[in-house]
Parts: structure tokens; C-alpha cells; sequence
């Protein structure tokens, strides 16, 4: 008995020492300092895929402030008919109304002003507002019967990007990065990107949207600026060439090595890799962000804006090109969708600003063979009513949590499929609901996680990015 | 719903039993005390081996949560998990695994029988099975959770190796290194015991001189002294405050959405004086939490309960204010509950807790105590309270003693009458100062009908429009005049019999012109500009002031609907007014507010040219006037003294003395923002259980009340939070005492005897050293909850004093220094990171306390996230020395905080933080190889260096090594450097572009005597320094 109880002990030591030093990034570094040519280890947890994923990265659109999915990807050609009549108490049905429309006497619901067609051999309905994308409606899977549970910005967008509506659960991408590790040596696994003043009045985000929570803050998002240095702190201030800043760097790491043998701390030795990781990224990273070196072809597609850094054009090529040199998650978040008045007026703006470079990402990744293991996801953290808020004539549209859509392409969905139903009011799901959970479970099964077995113990429970929900939506699978 | 403490085997009173001092000796080595409870002769133990196994993966379903438990098996008590259920098996039949159905089911062959349930991911290792065996073999023997017991005071273990202790922590460390065959480490050499305890006690590192003091200092008491001398320096506040601002999810912004700023730095500095004070930390409890219900509470105590308003609070439009008002009492509960209890009570939000004797209802009587709040959930700012700084003192009594002179020169300036005959003459002739004005004519703008009446005042009757402007004509001789007085009268006729003509007797006058014309010379005329305006009555958010203002949507309005009086103003002119010869005054009284009808009923117009500060609403009284008429000599020692009496209070030199007494005294009342504190108002809110935790489920209604697994609250104690605190700090209560010793230990050793400091629940790590725990934690109730004692006890240990440097083979064969063979070595926290490199560059500004600051910053990082107008702005870099105050002081944004201190593993204070973790990234060497603060950092301490009187580079790089880590260099490493040192010198002395872009990093000015390539070799020599693994670790 006592021997069990002793192999037990010296198992968990040998558990906690492997847990302390398999810093992800840094063993892998370090493996590559003490041998330069040995191959990248995996930094994946122990068992991890559950299963052979389908995708080994995503891209993730985030359109933040809700597009108003009547005037963009749920065709509702019943509306014609029910145009500036009032919403029926039996549809609302009690549902809460945010701050803004509580105080309506009435509820008139207005069509859509965009009109729709049919595109690609699976004659996909989109708005006129969305030409490019119309190009790519074949890989297309479009989610008409997405819902969540919040009605205003900040814990919507929350739940979206950590699966609780209040602050300090870790978010998706940290999620993925703890379970799947990372496939480059060279950059973070995890790398967020915003668009640059992308409309007046723009919803605020915030660090905490690609926070790590109660993970080791090694596993948080790292932003991709368009200003300043692109990642923080990047550049040497002197100026110096490559090779004054490797004598510094060399300097270190010899002194930090005497000192490891002195002491005999392993951390010293993660040190010395994590110093050898931010020299590398001192080039990988404004390699990655010099496109100079893409052909015309490339801004034919994704269109000029592409050239300017921040613009929404860019940080699609964007990311391509980390998808290319083995990121994760790459995420770029574009603001401004929150149209409580004049959705004629507003709408075509966004649309503008985000429509071809979205389709160009997945003729891309296409064309380089990469959408078939890259998951493209577009999309905003809830809907907008069908009913106007304000004067029908300049109509705005309120948040709506009942339904709404996003899309998904590649990355083992298939294309050309439009997924559940809402009713002619565009109001409530009829078919096929898939709640933010069930988003969640379905993305991490994509990537070969079984959501209910990507744990992490805090405060003496096992935590889930799925909490206890989650269904995997297998019915949008190729 | 109630949870009986499961006690099988072990009544409280056996914790006294005599084989406790047995077991010393004792050479079943394994055995491991709970509480100082012998696991009898047990080879498992519950507490140890089983609590964790069936906790984890059994209790989800058999566990203390009714709702979810299967089968009617409760395995968290004996009792349930022996007697036989519906099935009419026994899940343990003690002494008999193989009739035991917990035993057939964990081994059974069949998946839909077989226990843990495939599906739950929890499969039991043969290992475990075979403990669980064992123990029901054994009788199956429950234990209480052991950090439901209160604490004991074991006996000291005898030990072997008997010279090696200095106090009682070694006794039981050595005991448990002794059981395990493990030596303690060489004591820790006194280079590196000085930084230690430097970084421990103070933040910061010692100063050459202070270790060369304790260097050549062989006094036996050396060490002590110096940790006394670290106990008192001010320092130690901030470093102590700096851990508790995690606990207390302390901020300078609001969170949420908009995270617009808000100004709790008052509290801020009551915990960094708290510490230094040592207050005692039952003290310290009680204040923070129920300090407001405290008897004849001191302001200090009510700033106190700031601790419970530092929880994000939302603006964001169209939210449901109870929704968010919920989260804001969750959030104080939990906090609470974690940083006193370590409990996760927060579990039982929604339901039962799952692992630990915390039912919902229980949950929601700890929620009763925090639901008095007088808030709501969108701009939840109040209550407030505006209490000065405690730090503040200096700055406070810098005022006091000015206001002292200026008291003392004003019985002088009281005596002063110079100006007296002046002013009397002139009040002698212009008689009572309200002149009251006839009209000449008068006309309304929609054909409104005014009534001059017999005492001037004009009537207003008629239609009664939306929008009205009244154009009053008079006539003067005076000149000089100085202030308009608009009386707004009452009559019977007016709605109400109030002064307005709106039907609540209310008028809006949004705006007023005078256009003052020579009567003379009827080209001479000019519009007189008003400066100030006061009325002697003001309904809120409609002064008198805004009637001076372009806008037609503010104006002066006096509660009409409530108050039906009559109202006066007085507009003072910026430059005295009046033509000789005769003046006409064009007054314009304009109504064009959105609220119609608005008009005034009966003005009423008065001029004046006496000093503005003489002028009250109704003049100056007669009797002055008429003492003023009689010439000086002939007036009676009673019309003396109204003269002076009036002139001194009002016009002479004493006046503009108490004028700047007054401006002094608004000084210091605003020195300090309202700090959002506690308050309970009873009766204004019930507590229900919440159906979900969903804000809008209320189902039972609940009353204040602890957990049943805990000592119940004294009947002497109030069941409100004052009562609740007391609870906490009662000597009885398990885990208070514990889990704040825990946490003290955590921030030495990087880890506490409880690992999981977070979570002393059935989940959480049972402690490596129990009796080590237990003591610390009756020393520490013993001693009057002394934090300076604890800690004096901790870093004189022997075990503290350790060396860290024990090589490979240890840190392999103890990863985390479980059992303490050797001393605390950990990476610096972001604050102190930071905080070393200001500190050795002698860039630090060493002041205590005040606003936040905000040092470098890239720039665009808040306006990148928020570009909402009027919510968000760019981040206001500070300048000159606020650039280089400790960390602890950076102004602390939610949404985006300091990247220097976010990358260096600070959290982000969104909620309660009780453990950081301690990463290792190539961002955090990005930040100290580049950044504008380390950088800058590097060149002032090379420019400290070379203006050293040292002869040699070698005498310079041993300097700054010494500088950064406390410790002299070998030669291999003086070597590194030196040839560091020349490569740059070649670098740099062939690249003067890269020699500026070095120096000019950073604010501070460029020091010129010393030569570029020079300052800038040592600069680079000096980053190298600062990024060393062992400059941002304490070793």
C-alpha cells in the first residue's frame, strides 16, 4: 500500500514538473536552440486531437455591433406582404427588449430596402449588398438559426468569445491554443487583428475578448497592430541591424546559462528560448507584414484597400499569410454594425468596407489549396430586429438575440448550404437552432476537440469553453 | 436544506486524543495529520486519499447538490453512502469492498454499469480503485473536510537534525523533510538573503549601500534588525498593498462596455496606510466590509468599504439595470467569499454546489448581506462619500497651517477701517442699494398683456404662448451701476398664486439681455455683459447661471409645483454701467425653454451701483444706510459699530482674507474625489433565491444567514455585514485565519501550504504542511491578527533563509518545492519588475500615494479598442516625474491595461484575482529588451555608473552588476560583459544615428557631460543587465 502511495506522489511530481516546463512555445524554442534542425516538437496537451480534425486552423471574422441578418442573408420575401404592419404580440412573445425600444408603443415591421438573388449552383439567397460574396456562395455555409441569450453588446460579445456573458472565462482562441499548442515556432498561435476606425460611433472592444481568463496568460491573444510597432515592443529603439541586436541577445543568454548552471532553475533555460522566440519574431513578424511582396493578382482580389494597413482588405490578406506560416487562430474584429438608425444609409457602408475582402479570403485560400483545412467564420455577436426602431421612414433596427446568421466556410463544412430556418417574421428559429454553445462545440469538433473533454481545473472545478452545454451542429458538415 | 457535518469515527473532542504525540516517533513515515487528528492506524487516509478521489469523480452525481444527485446515493456522508437505498444495495459495506456496490460498479466489465460513467471523461486508474478498496477494508472511516475544523495547536515535532531550526515553522518543515530523507539547503548567502527579503517586505531592492552595511555588519542580529528596519519603511504598504489590489479587483476604470474612468485611489491609499499602520487584520476585515455599520463609524472606516464598490459597474444604454445590479451583489459575495473563505461559494449561484456543503439557499443568505446597497445596475455610482487620503497628511496639513496664518493676519486686517469713510460716504448718498425701477413701457413678443402695478412690479396675464419674450423699458440717472436684481413676485392671479404662469406655477428664464443706451446721446449704447448671476433659490439643474448662457434649452427655474414662492436674482455687470446724463435700459426677459407656458408672472426690475459683494437680495438694511448719513464724527458708538460691523464683513481687507481662506478650504474639501462606498438601507430590498442565478427568477425569500457547515454567527453578532465580518474574524470561524496566512506564504514562497489558495474546498489541494498551517494560523489569531508579526515569523525561519541555488537534480526531484528544501526563488511580479528598473536607474519618485498616473505607453492602444466620442479618450501620458512612480500608482484601465504590467502576467481586474500565474513569453523579452521605460531605465544607470569615481570598466561592470542583482560577479562573468561592452563601444562609435536613437529614448533629458558613445555603450551593457533572468527573480 504504501509503495502505491508513493508512486502516486512521485507521478504528480513528475506531472507538475512536465507542467511547468512544457511552457508550449518554449520547449519548443528551446528544443530548436539546443538543436536547430530537430523538428517541431508538438505542443499539443496529452491526447490531444480527440479525433482527427477536419481543420487545423480558423479565421475568424468578428463583425461587431450585429449585422442585421433581414437585410443581408435571411431572405424573408413574406415581408413584402407583412411590411409596416405591426409585430403580433404571439410572435414577440414576451420576449425583453433592451433599454432603447422597451419604450415603443409600437412595433412596425419594415422590409428589407436591399433586394436579394440566388447565386452559385446551390442558388444561395444573398442581398444585393454582398456581390463578392455571391462569387464564393458555394462554399458558403450559411447559418440562418443562429441564437444567444444576451441582448446588449458588451456580454453578448463576451459570451461569443468565451462562452459566459461576464467578464473572465478564457477565450476561444486561448482555448484553442492551451488545448492544440502551437504549429510555428516563429509567431504566436493566437494573433488578433482590428480594423482601424472602421466606422464613426464604432462599438468599444476590449484586451479581455481574447483574454486568456483562468488560463496561463501565455495562452492570450497577441494584437497585430496597424500602428506602431506591429506587435508591441518589437523593434529595437537603436535601430540596429540583425546582428548588433544578436550580440545582445547572445549576451543574455550566456549569462542566463552560467546562471542556470549555478542555480539549476529550469526556468532560467525557458528564459533563454523565450529570448530566442522574440528574436526570431523581430523578423518573421515584419516579414509577415510586408506585403510588398504579394503579386497584383493578390489586391485584384482582395481590392486595393488591402494595400492600406487596419483596413478590413488588409487584415484578410493578413490572414492568409498567417494561416500560411502555421497561426492558429487568427482573428479580426470589425466594428460598427450597430445600425439603430438609417440601416438604408449605414448598411452599404460595412458592407462596403468588408465584402470583398471577406470573399477574396476564401477564393484565396481556395486557390492555394488551404480552405479545405482552414475554418473561415463570419459574423457578429447577435441580430437586429425585424421591427423599426425609431420612425419606419429612417428606420434603425434594434439588437435581436432570437435569431440571426453567420457564416462558415471550408475548414470541413459544406459549402452551398443554408442552415435552419426563422419564420416569416424573421423572428423566431423554426428549424435547426444552433445556440452559441452549440457554435462553440461545433468549431472545436472541426478542429479534432471534443468540447466536453478540453477541461482546465480552476478553483476546484473543471472548467469548459462550452460550460455544460454545447451540441456539435454535425448537420453543416461535409 | 441543511448539511450535518459528517463526524464517523471522529468527534471534535478526539482532536485532543493522546495518540497525537505518538505519531512522532512514529516510522510509518507516510501517515500524513489532519488537524492534528491521527488517521488512526489507517494506511489511507480520508481526508488525503479518498475526499479527492470521490470528490472528483463521484460527487457531481452523488454529491451534496439534491437536484442532480442519481440514484438517491450521496457519497459526501457516511451515513447515506452506507445504508442501503431503493435498490436495496449498500454503495459501502465497511470492512467488505466485494459486497460494497461502489466496489462491483467501479469494476464492473459492463459500460452501462460501470462507475464513473463513461461519458464524464473520469475514468478511475487501477491505483485508485485499489485505495478505495483499502479503505472500505479499513472500515470505511469518513473525516470531516479538514478546513471545516477549526484549527489546532499541535505540539512542536521533535526532530533529528536539531541545530538547524530558528523557530517553530522549521520544527515542522524539517519534520516532513526529515520523514521524506530530503536535507534542508545551505542557508542562503547574505547577498542574496538582502534582495529576498528586500523584494518580500518592501517591492523594491536594497540599495548597495544597505548591503554593504549587512555585509560588514556581524552584529548576531543583523538579520533582524534589517527586516524591522524593512517591517517600517513605507514601502512595505505599497508592496502589501499591491496584492491586495488583486484581491479587491481595484481599477481606475469602470469596466464593462465603455470602462469610462472613475477615482477610488482614496481607498487605494487607505490600504497601503493600513498596512504600514499594521492594522490588525481583523481590523482590516471589518472595516472594509461593514466599516459604514461600525458604531459612530469614523470616516476612515467608512472609506474602508470601498473594498466592496471596486467592482465593475456598467453604462451602457438599453441594459436592464436589476440584471446588472444582480451581478454587482454576486460579484461582492464572491469576492468576499473567496478572499476571506477561500470558498467557491459562487458554485451555488445556480445550484447546490456541486463538491462542497453549500446549498443554493445558503448562497442566497450570504447574497442578503450585500443586497442593502442603495444602487442601481446602470450608473451605479452611489453611494459616495468624500473622505480625504490618509496618506495625504503632508498635503493636508500644508493647508491647515496656511489657513492658520491667514486666521492669525485677519484679526489685524479686522482692525483695518481705512477704507470705511470711503465706502459710507458713497452709501450715504446712494441710499438703500436696490433701486427699484418704474417702467416705461413693456411688451411682450406674442401680445401677452403686462400690468405695471404700484409697486413697480409689472403683472403678466393673457394669452399664454409657448414661447414669450418680454421687452421692459426704464429710465435712470445713476451711473456706475454694477448689478440688475430680477425679483420674480407672486400674485393671486397667477396659476396656483405662485410666481410662474405655467398651470405648476414654474417659469424657465432662459435667457436675459440688457442693452444700456445714453439718453444724451441716443447713438451711444452698448449691451452689458453679466459676469455672474445667484438667485436665492435654484431648482436643481436649473441655476440661475444657465440663464447666462446661449443655449435656450437651460435655464433658471425654482420648483414651482412644490414651492409656489416667490424667487429673487441678482446679475452682476462685468464692467459698472450708466451714462451721465441719463441712461434708457432695454431689459429683455426671454421664455424659450422646449417646455411651453413657461413665462414669468410678475418681475419686478431693481438696480444697483454698490460693490457687488455688499449686494444681497433684499439691499442693505436701512439702519446702515441711515448710521452712513451721519457724518463720522457725530454718530453714536452704536452706529459706529453697524457701520464697521457691515464693512468688515462684507468689503474691507478681512474679506478678501477670508476669501482666500475659503478658496484655501475648497482646496482641501477637493483634494479628494467622493469614493463609491457601502451602506445598507434596510427594507428598501428582499432577498429571494434566484431560479438559474437569472435576476428576474425570484422564487423563496431568504434572510441573511451563514452555511450550516460552518460555526454558526454568535447571537451577539447582527445579521447584517458588520455581523457577518465579525463571524469571519470570530476565532471559532476554520477558515479565515488559514486562508489569509496561506495567501501571505503564497506571496513568499510562490506557492501555499494550501496550493490551491483560491479553493480550501473539497476540490482544492489538502495542505502539504497541516500543523505548519494550523500553527501559523493560531499564531496569527493569538498575536491580534498581527501581519507584521506573521511575516517577522516567516522571513526568520530558517526555512526562509534557505539558499535557492541547490542545483538541477532538486528543482527536477521537487519542481515546486513542495517540500520546502530549499528557499523561495520566483520571477518578480510586473510592479516589481518595473519597479527594480526605476529603482536601480534612481529614476523611482518615491511618494506615497495619490491619483493614478499614467507612464509610457505606446501610443493609439486606447483609441485602437474605444473611439466612442465623449466616452473614451487618447491614453494622457503623464510627464516629468509621474513617469516614474511605483507600478502599483498606474492608472489601472480594465478593458486595455498598462501592456507593461498585462504582459508581465498583472490581471486585468475584471473580478477577484487570488492567484497570478507566472509566465514565461517572448513578449514579456520584447518588453524589457525595447520598451521606452526599461530602455530609458538602462541609460540612467549608466550614466550613474560612469559618474562614479571608478578608474576601470571592471570596477564599472562590477558596480552595475551589483546594481541589478545584488550580488558581486564572477570572472567569467565580468568577462561576458566586458567583451558586451566593447562590442557596442565598436558598434556604436562607427553608427551615431544608432548612438541618438538610443539616448534620446525617454522623457528625461540627456545627460550632456558625459560622451554619446560612452552613455550609450554602458546604456546597452546596462540592458543587457536588466533583461538577466536573475535582475527580474528573486533568488
Amino acid at each position: 500500500m504504501q509503495q502505491v502511495i508513493e508512486k502516486s506522489h512521485l507521478l504528480t511530481n513528475r506531472r507538475q514538473f512536465f507542467s511547468r516546463t512544457s511552457t508550449g512555445i518554449g520547449v519548443a524554442a528551446l528544443a530548436s536552440l539546443l538543436n536547430a534542425k530537430e523538428p517541431t516538437k508538438s505542443t499539443a496537451l496529452l491526447g490531444l486531437p480527440h479525433f482527427a480534425p477536419r481543420a487545423k486552423r480558423v479565421i475568424y471574422l468578428l463583425q461587431s455591433g450585429a449585422p442585421s441578418q433581414v437585410d443581408l442573408y435571411d431572405y424573408k420575401p413574406s415581408l413584402e406582404k407583412l411590411h409596416m404592419t405591426e409585430l403580433p404580440a404571439e410572435i414577440r412573445n414576451g420576449q425583453r427588449l433592451t433599454g432603447m425600444t422597451a419604450g415603443q408603443t409600437k412595433f412596425p415591421l419594415v422590409k428589407s430596402p436591399f433586394t436579394f438573388q440566388q447565386h452559385g449552383k446551390s442558388g444561395m439567397w444573398l442581398s444585393e449588398l454582398l456581390p463578392h460574396l455571391g462569387g464564393v456562395a458555394d462554399e458558403l455555409c450559411l447559418i440562418n438559426s443562429m441564437y444567444t441569450e444576451a441582448i446588449n453588446h458588451d456580454p453578448a460579445i463576451t459570451f461569443f468569445q468565451s462562452g459566459h456573458q461576464q467578464p473572465g472565462r478564457p477565450s476561444l482562441g486561448s482555448w484553442l491554443s492551451y488545448g492544440l499548442g502551437s504549429e510555428t515556432e516563429n509567431l504566436p498561435s493566437f494573433i488578433v487583428m482590428l480594423t482601424k476606425n472602421s466606422f464613426n460611433q464604432a462599438q468599444p472592444i476590449y484586451d479581455r475578448l481574447w483574454g486568456s481568463g483562468f488560463l496561463p496568460s501565455r495562452f492570450q491573444g497577441v494584437k497585430l497592430r496597424s500602428q506602431g510597432d506591429p506587435v508591441l515592443y518589437l523593434n529595437d529603439p537603436t535601430g540596429l541591424d540583425q546582428r548588433s541586436r544578436r550580440k545582445l541577445i547572445d549576451s543574455i543568454a550566456m549569462l542566463n546559462a552560467k546562471r542556470e548552471a549555478e542555480v539549476g532553475d529550469p526556468e532560467i533555460n525557458t528564459r533563454i528560448a523565450q529570448y530566442e522566440m522574440a528574436y526570431k519574431m523581430q523578423m518573421s513578424v515584419p516579414e509577415l507584414a510586408d506585403v510588398n511582396d504579394e503579386p497584383e493578382s493578390t489586391f485584384t482580389l482582395y481590392g486595393e484597400a488591402a494595400k492600406e494597413p487596419g483596413t478590413h482588405a488588409y487584415n484578410c490578406l493578413m490572414a492568409r499569410r498567417m494561416a500560411e506560416r502555421g497561426v492558429r487562430f487568427i482573428q479580426v474584429f470589425h466594428r460598427g454594425w450597430d445600425h439603430h438608425s438609417n440601416c438604408k444609409g449605414n448598411l452599404p457602408i460595412l458592407t462596403q468596407q468588408t465584402d470583398q475582402g471577406s470573399a477574396a479570403l476564401i477564393a484565396d485560400l481556395k486557390q492555394r489549396d488551404m480552405l479545405k483545412d482552414t475554418l473561415v467564420i463570419w459574423g457578429g455577436e447577435f441580430g437586429r430586429t425585424v421591427y423599426a426602431q425609431g420612425n419606419p421612414a429612417s428606420f434603425g433596427r434594434d439588437h435581436h438575440p432570437r435569431c440571426f446568421s453567420i457564416w462558415m466556410a471550408g475548414g470541413g463544412v459544406q459549402g452551398g448550404l443554408t442552415y435552419g430556418k426563422t419564420d416569416d417574421y424573421c423572428y423566431n428559429i423554426v428549424e435547426n437552432e444552433v445556440h452559441v454553445h452549440d457554435f462553440h462545440a461545433t468549431i472545436l469538433h472541426l478542429l479534432g476537440i471534443d468540447h466536453e473533454r478540453l477541461t482546465y481545473r480552476f478553483q476546484g472545478r473543471d472548467y469548459r469553453l462550452t460550460d455544460v452545454h454545447g451540441k456539435v451542429v454535425k448537420g453543416i458538415f461535409a | 436544506m441543511t448539511y450535518p457535518i459528517p463526524l464517523d469515527g471522529f468527534s471534535m473532542k478526539s482532536k485532543k486524543t493522546k495518540n497525537r504525540l505518538t505519531w512522532l516517533t512514529s516510522v510509518a513515515t507516510l501517515l500524513l495529520l489532519t488537524n492534528g487528528i491521527l488517521a488512526q492506524e489507517a494506511q489511507v487516509g480520508f481526508n488525503r486519499d479518498i475526499r479527492p478521489l470521490l470528490s472528483n469523480k463521484c460527487f457531481a452525481c452523488h454529491g451534496p447538490d439534491a437536484n442532480k444527485r442519481e440514484s438517491g446515493l450521496r457519497l459526501d456522508m457516511r451515513d447515506s453512502a452506507i445504508s442501503t437505498l431503493d435498490s436495496g444495495l449498500a454503495a459501502i459495506v465497511p470492512g467488505n469492498p466485494d459486497q460494497s456496490e461502489l466496489w462491483k460498479r467501479i469494476n464492473s466489465d459492463d459500460e452501462f454499469t460501470r462507475m464513473p460513467p463513461a461519458e464524464h471523461h473520469e475514468p478511475l486508474k487501477n491505483q485508485e480503485k485499489q485505495l478505495l478498496r483499502t479503505w472500505i477494508q479499513e472500515g470505511a472511516k469518513y473525516q470531516t473536510h479538514w478546513a471545516f475544523i477549526p484549527p489546532v495547536r499541535s505540539s512542536m515535532p521533535s526532530v533529528e537534525n536539531e541545530n538547524w531550526s530558528r523557530n517553530a515553522i522549521d520544527l515542522f518543515v524539517l519534520s516532513e523533510l526529515e520523514q521524506r530523507n530530503l536535507y534542508p539547503a545551505k542557508a542562503a548567502g547574505k547577498e542574496a538573503l538582502i534582495r529576498r527579503l528586500a523584494f518580500d517586505l518592501t517591492g523594491l531592492p536594497p540599495s548597495l549601500k544597505e548591503i554593504d552595511d549587512f555585509l560588514s555588519d556581524n552584529s548576531p542580529d543583523s538579520y533582524e534588525r534589517l527586516v524591522e528596519k524593512y517591517l517600517a519603511s513605507p514601502a512595505y504598504g505599497e508592496n502589501l498593498a499591491t496584492a491586495w489590489l488583486d484581491l479587491a479587483r481595484y481599477a481606475d476604470t469602470n469596466g464593462y462596455q465603455y470602462d469610462t474612468e472613475r477615482r477610488q485611489w482614496v481607498w487605494r491609499d487607505w490600504v497601503i496606510n493600513a498596512y504600514n499602520q499594521n492594522k490588525p487584520f481583523d481590523e482590516f476585515t471589518e472595516e472594509q466590509i461593514a466599516g459604514d455599520l461600525m458604531n459612530n463609524a469614523t470616516p476612515s472606516q467608512i472609506l474602508a468599504t470601498g473594498f466592496n464598490r471596486n467592482h465593475g459597474i456598467t453604462i451602457e444604454g438599453g441594459v436592464i439595470g436589476e440584471e446588472y445590479r444582480t451581478e454587482y451583489v454576486m460579484d461582492r459575495l464572491i469576492t468576499t467569499s473567496s478572499v476571506w473563505m477561500g470558498l467557491t461559494v459562487g458554485c451555488a449561484r445556480c445550484h447546490d454546489h456541486k463538491y462542497d456543503p453549500i446549498s443554493q439557499k445558503e448562497f442566497y443568505e450570504l447574497y442578503g448581506f450585500f443586497n442593502l446597497v442603495p444602487e442601481r445596475g446602470q450608473n451605479g455610482f452611489q453611494p459616495q462619500m468624500q473622505i480625504a487620503s490618509p496618506l495625504a497628511e503632508t498635503r493636508l496639513s500644508s493647508l491647515a497651517s496656511r489657513i492658520a496664518a491667514l486666521q492669525h493676519d485677519l484679526t489685524t486686517a479686522k482692525e483695518d477701517l481705512t477704507g470705511l469713510e470711503v465706502w459710507a460716504e458713497k452709501l450715504a448718498s446712494d441710499g438703500n442699494h436696490w433701486q427699484v425701477l418704474k417702467a416705461e413701457s413693456s411688451k411682450s413678443s406674442e401680445g401677452t398683456t403686462i400690468t405695471p402695478q404700484a409697486d413697480h412690479s409689472l403683472l403678466v396675464s393673457g394669452v399664454n404662448p409657448q414661447k414669450d419674450i418680454y421687452t421692459l423699458s426704464f429710465r435712470t440717472d445713476k451711473t456706475a451701476l454694477t448689478a440688475l436684481r430680477l425679483q420674480c413676485l407672486t400674485h393671486p392671479s397667477l396659476p396656483g398664486g405662485g410666481p410662474g404662469r405655467h398651470s405648476n406655477s414654474n417659469f424657465v428664464l432662459t435667457g436675459i439681455e440688457l442693452q444700456a443706451t445714453s439718453v444724451a446721446d441716443p447713438d451711444l449704447s452698448h449691451l452689458v455683459t453679466f459676469s455672474k448671476a445667484r438667485a436665492d433659490y435654484n431648482q436643481p439643474r436649473y441655476n440661475v447661471t444657465s440663464a447666462l448662457d446661449p443655449n435656450t434649452s437651460t435655464g433658471w427655474a425654482v420648483d414651482g409645483p412644490t414651492r409656489k414662492m416667490a424667487a429673487t436674482a441678482i446679475f452682476e455687470a462685468k464692467e459698472p454701467f450708466g451714462y451721465e446724463g441719463g441712461t434708457l435700459i432695454t431689459l429683455t426677459l426671454k421664455h424659450e425653454a422646449q417646455f411651453g407656458t413657461h413665462g414669468i408672472g410678475r418681475p419686478r426690475i431693481s438696480i444697483s451701483s454698490a460693490p457687488t459683494e455688499t449686494l444681497d437680495f433684499n439691499g442693505i438694511d436701512a439702519t446702515i444706510v441711515d448710521a452712513a448719513k451721519i457724518p463720522a464724527k457725530q454718530r453714536s458708538p452704536l452706529q459706529h459699530k453697524i457701520l464697521v460691523d457691515f464693512y468688515q464683513a462684507n468689503l474691507g481687507p478681512a474679506k478678501r482674507i477670508e476669501n482666500e481662506i475659503k478658496g484655501l478650504q475648497q482646496l482641501q474639501k477637493n483634494a479628494f474625489p467622493p469614493t463609491m462606498v457601502m451602506k445598507d438601507q434596510p427594507g428598501i430590498r428582499k432577498t429571494h433565491i434566484l431560479n438559474r442565478g437569472q435576476y428576474n427568477e425570484p422564487t423563496t425569500e431568504v434572510h441573511p444567514g451563514t452555511p450550516a457547515a460552518l460555526p454558526p454567527m454568535s447571537p451577539s453578532h447582527t445579521k447584517n455585514r458588520l455581523g457577518l465580518a465579525q463571524w469571519l474574524t470570530s476565532d471559532e470561524h476554520p477558515l479565515t485565519s488559514r486562508v489569509t496566512v496561506n495567501r501571505y506564504w503564497q506571496q513568499l514562497f510562490g506557492n501555499g501550504l494550501v496550493k490551491t489558495s483560491e479553493d480550501f474546498g473539497n476540490q482544492g489541494n489538502a495542505p502539504s504542511h497541516p500543523e505548519l498551517l494550523d500553527y501559523l494560523a493560531l499564531e496569527f489569531i493569538q498575536s491580534g491578527w498581527d501581519i507584521k508579526h506573521l511575516h517577522r515569523l516567516i522571513v526568520t525561519s530558517a526555512t526562509y533563509r534557505q539558499s535557492s541555488k541547490v542545483g538541477r537534480e532538486q528543482y527536477l526531484q521537487d519542481p515546486e518545492n513542495l517540500w520546502l528544501s530549499r528557499g523561495p526563488r520566483m520571477r518578480l511580479t510586473a510592479e516589481q519588475i518595473r519597479d527594480n528598473a526605476l529603482s536601480v536607474s534612481g529614476l523611482l519618485l518615491n511618494t506615497l500615494g495619490g491619483a493614478s498616473v499614467y507612464p509610457y505607453q505606446p501610443k493609439g492602444i486606447w483609441l485602437e479598442l474605444n473611439n466612442r466620442p465623449g466616452y473614451s479618450r487618447a491614453y494622457p501620458q503623464s510627464s516629468g516625474e509621474q513617469l516614474y512612480r511605483r507600478s502599483l500608482y498606474t492608472f489601472w484601465k480594465r478593458t486595455v491595461p498598462s501592456p507593461m504590467m498585462k504582459t508581465l502576467d498583472a490581471p486585468e481586474r475584471e473580478s477577484c484575482t487570488l492567484k497570478r500565474s507566472y509566465t514565461n513569453t517572448p513578449l514579456q523579452s520584447l518588453l524589457l529588451l525595447n520598451s521606452t521605460q526599461f530602455v530609458e531605465a538602462a541609460r540612467h544607470m549608466a550614466g550613474q555608473i560612469l559618474h562614479q569615481p571608478f578608474t576601470t570598466d571592471r570596477e564599472r561592470i562590477m558596480h552595475a552588476f551589483r546594481m541589478s542583482t545584488g550580488r558581486k560577479p564572477h570572472e567569467d562573468e565580468i568577462k561576458i560583459l566586458k567583451n558586451a561592452l566593447h562590442e557596442h563601444f565598436v558598434i556604436f562609435k562607427n553608427n551615431t544615428e544608432a548612438v541618438e536613437n538610443l539616448l534620446s529614448v525617454g522623457d528625461s533629458i540627456v545627460d550632456h557631460s558625459l560622451s554619446p558613445v560612452q552613455l550609450a555603450g554602458w546604456t546597452a551593457l546596462c540592458r543587457i543587465l536588466l533583461n538577466l533572468d536573475e535582475t527580474i527573480t528573486k533568488g
